[in-house]
């Protein structure tokens, strides 16, 4: 099946612009909605579900540590009720990844290309993640490697350059409807920190098995950090307007002028959040290619890279009718899908293991 | 074997090479490209109500044909008819129900695409703004192309004349707008500025007020130029009025916005007055709440520099320093009192930003008060409290040209 190996680093990089680059995008407008003022502390209460999902997923591992859950969870249910819990998981990543790009397609044609035709938008990249996808997790994990300084330092110089127009006082007066509206505003980021999950398909291929855990805790720390961050620099320039965006990282961005001839860059955000979509993408598809061959035992994931990839296409296409929906989407469904799907099952799947394993231990005991 | 091995390898690596080249001849271009030269450029914009409801948008389209045969090649000189006389720009216009339906209609005129990407500058007419801005701030917003750093103004009359202003030192009339509101010499509000006023806590807005002032010259030609120094009043997204250029400048040091202008104050028994160029204001605002009582203090500690004196106290002196900073003190507490009393009593609006500061200090009295705010804010104590210091004279100390005898000792 894959017989590449990568570092934990390697795989943190490859987890953070995964959840990051579309969690930048129009998440800190719904975070907004909800916590108005206090949505810097939105991020910090969601990541609690993405550092809980990190240990299960942990926990998990160490059970089965060469295997993904689409094995170990006919070990765990059995046969028959591993294969169905399998064929979740798949029905759940496969949709998910048409819906990401279709918002990538959507975002792409709505500010810049406003005239192509989206399929072309959204098949190119498919293919160009299938490429990736098709060189294997070591392939993947360069692309992250190679990608992943140019985000973040994109991202820093970004914001240096969006803060001579910070008005820091957008902020206050803290907490002015109590804790409650900043945890209304962290459920919809939770779903994003559910998606730490993905790591139960890299951690059977580390080279450095021990350090997981501790990468794994360390990316999602960076990813509440960057979320925070941003969300901050949004409200700052934007205030209360935030809410009313669609891509208020955008709109901040699009407001940088320094010195009457540095401004326009939202092409600069723009090229940051490509590269984002497309490790994201690649790791999703990666994910769902190697699932599904596990899925149905074959020996290796290369052949299912093709078909999945017109299967995205259109889930793309069915997923949403229009962009409007796909934030209704972010806003009442996925939180609980993706909570449930990630977090709850993987959850159940952990207790029935351990009791299983003491039940097994007592009776040879005994 | 392998040799032949290899050989393969090579020619597949080089038809590899081959297709990756060649395919670099169909990626060149993109089939729905839009070139510059096919963009109608808007340099400014104006939207005015019309009768039959209807709304008039004018654009200010700039004229790349004029640049290159005028600019390109007389350098600097070029375009030597003088002052307006070179038509750089043009002011198309066209009527219709809403911004958008207007523009279509006016597209079809034009034979380029309206690009509005590099528009900074949005001007209403007042009587589009008495009726409402809302509506076509939806557009302004919507629409991914127009910036948030556009500036917005409200102009006396009609706004297209603004369009067709002549410029002077500028290129074309929008420029030169733009140019006087970054100098801060009224109040500068940007879309992105404008949109959190609407949404915000008062309720209500301020806009630059723009008109239009005709110099005299006794030989040469008389011109017009925009004035922007006053200032238009909303309530919600309705102008309800204006603030003179004094009144202006008062609300700008409580917005902490007052930036290099001149001050000319009178020195207590003195006969001339003495010109203060404000170097630094540090303003805060604070508010407190006693029971039934909102006062709000307004603390200004501003140091200043001598640009001119009239009168003649030698500036060396420590008390004739202390005489003027008296007199500066009450200049600026005058103007901010003269401010408050049309906002705060006049016209009962909130364009100073009290509001934003009871709401961050007093969260839980100001929700109480929350939707009474505008019978609230003429209530509100203002306690002014100036420290104004002079810290620079100039290149001399004595008054200039002024015999040793008159000096006051």
């Amino acid at each position: 099946m894959e017989k590449g190996k990568i570092s934990s680093l390697q795989m943190a990089i490859m987890i953070y612009p995964t959840i990051v680059a579309t969690a930048i995008l129009g998440v800190p407008a719904i975070t907004a909605k909800y916590a108005k003022n206090d949505l810097w502390l939105s991020p910090v209460l969601a990541s609690f579900i993405g550092f809980v999902t990190v240990y299960i997923v942990h926990q998990l591992h160490k059970l089965f540590p060469n295997q993904t859950v689409i094995q170990f969870s006919e070990q765990i249910m059995g046969k028959v009720g591993g294969k169905m819990l399998g064929f979740l998981f798949l029905f759940f990543y496969i949709p998910n990844i048409g819906q990401l790009i279709r918002s990538y397609g959507e975002f792409i044609v709505d500010s810049f290309l406003i005239k192509t035709p989206i399929s072309l938008v959204m098949g190119s990249m498919v293919l160009l993640c299938a490429f990736v996808v098709n060189g294997g997790i070591e392939v993947l994990g360069r692309v992250a490697e190679l990608f992943f300084p140019i985000l973040i330092i994109g991202l820093i110089i970004l914001i240096t350059l969006l803060s001579p127009d910070f008005e820091f006082k957008n902020i206050f007066p803290m907490f002015e409807g109590g804790i409650m509206p900043s945890i209304k505003g962290a459920i919809v980021p939770s779903a994003w920190f559910t998606e730490f999950f993905l790591l139960i398909f890299l951690l059977p291929f580390l080279a450095d098995q021990e350090k997981g855990m501790k990468y794994g805790m360390m990316s999602v720390f960076a990813v509440m950090m960057t979320l925070v961050v941003v969300n901050l620099s949004v409200y700052f320039v934007l205030g209360e307007t935030t809410s009313s965006k669609v891509y208020p990282v955008m709109n901040a961005v699009r407001y940088i002028s320094l010195a009457d001839f540095f401004d326009n860059l939202e092409s600069v955000t723009m090229a940051l959040w490509i590269l984002g979509a497309f490790v994201k993408i690649s790791v999703f598809y990666y994910v769902a290619a190697l699932g599904t061959a596990q899925w149905l035992n074959l020996s290796d994931y290369r052949p299912v890279i093709w078909p999945l990839g017109i299967l995205f296409v259109e889930f793309s296409f069915w997923s949403f009718p229009s962009a409007m929906e796909t934030s209704r989407y972010d806003i009442i469904a996925f939180p609980i899908y993706g909570f449930l799907m990630q977090t709850v099952i993987p959850l159940f799947l952990l207790v029935i293991a351990v009791v299983r394993k003491r039940l097994g231990k007592k009776s040879k005991l005994s | 074997m392998s040799a032949n091995g290899k050989g393969q390898l090579l020619m597949r690596n080089a038809l590899l090479l081959l297709y990756f080249c060649g395919s670099i001849l169909f990626v060149t271009g993109c089939w729905d490209r839009t070139e510059v030269n096919d963009l109608a450029i808007v340099t400014a914009a104006a939207i005015d109500k019309k009768e039959n409801n209807q709304i008039e948008l004018s654009l200010q389209l700039f004229i790349p044909k004029s640049l290159s045969m005028g600019g390109g090649q007389g350098g600097g000189g070029g375009g030597g008819g003088g002052g307006g006389g070179g038509q750089i720009t043009l002011a198309a216009s066209h009527k219709g129900d809403n911004i958008a339906d207007a523009l279509s209609k006016l597209q079809a005129q034009l034979p380029r695409e309206v690009f509005w990407g590099q528009c900074k500058v949005f001007i209403f007419g007042e009587k589009a703004a008495r009726e409402g801005i809302q509506e076509h701030m939806d557009f302004l917003l919507r629409h991914p192309e127009p910036r948030e750093r556009a500036f917005i103004y409200v102009s006396e009359g009609d706004a297209k004349r603004f369009l067709e202003l002549s410029s002077y030192l500028e290129r074309y009339s929008g420029e030169t707008i733009r140019e006087q509101s970054k100098r801060k010499l009224g109040i500068q509000v940007t879309m992105q500025d404008l949109d959190e006023m609407l949404t915000g806590n008062a309720h209500v807005a301020a806009l630059p007020y723009l008109k239009i002032r005709k110099e005299k010259q006794t030989l040469a030609k008389s011109y017009n130029y925009p004035d922007l120094f006053a200032t238009a009043v909303f309530k919600k997204d309705k102008m309800i009025g204006t603030l003179n250029e004094s009144d202006t400048r008062g609300v700008l040091w409580l917005r902490k916005e007052v930036k290099g202008y001149t001050v000319n104050v009178k020195p207590k028994s003195q006969k001339g007055e003495v010109s203060l160029n404000p170097v630094s204001a540090r303003v805060k605002l604070i508010p407190r709440i006693k029971g039934d009582e909102w006062k709000m203090f307004v603390k200004i500690n501003t140091e200043g520099a001598i640009v001119q004196n009239g009168t003649n106290l030698n500036f060396s002196d420590p008390k004739a320093i202390k005489l003027l900073e008296k007199a500066y003190q009450m200049g600026i507490k005058e103007r901010i009192e003269y401010a408050l009393k049309k906002t705060q009593h006049e016209l009962k609006t909130d364009i100073v930003g009290f509001s934003d500061e009871f709401h961050r200090k007093y969260p839980k009295q100001w929700k109480q008060i929350e939707n009474q705010w505008e019978t609230k804010f003429p209530d509100v104590k203002v306690i002014i409290d100036v420290q104004a210091h002079v810290r620079r004279q100039g290149y001399i100390n004595k008054p200039g040209g002024m015999p040793e005898q008159e000096v006051k000792k």
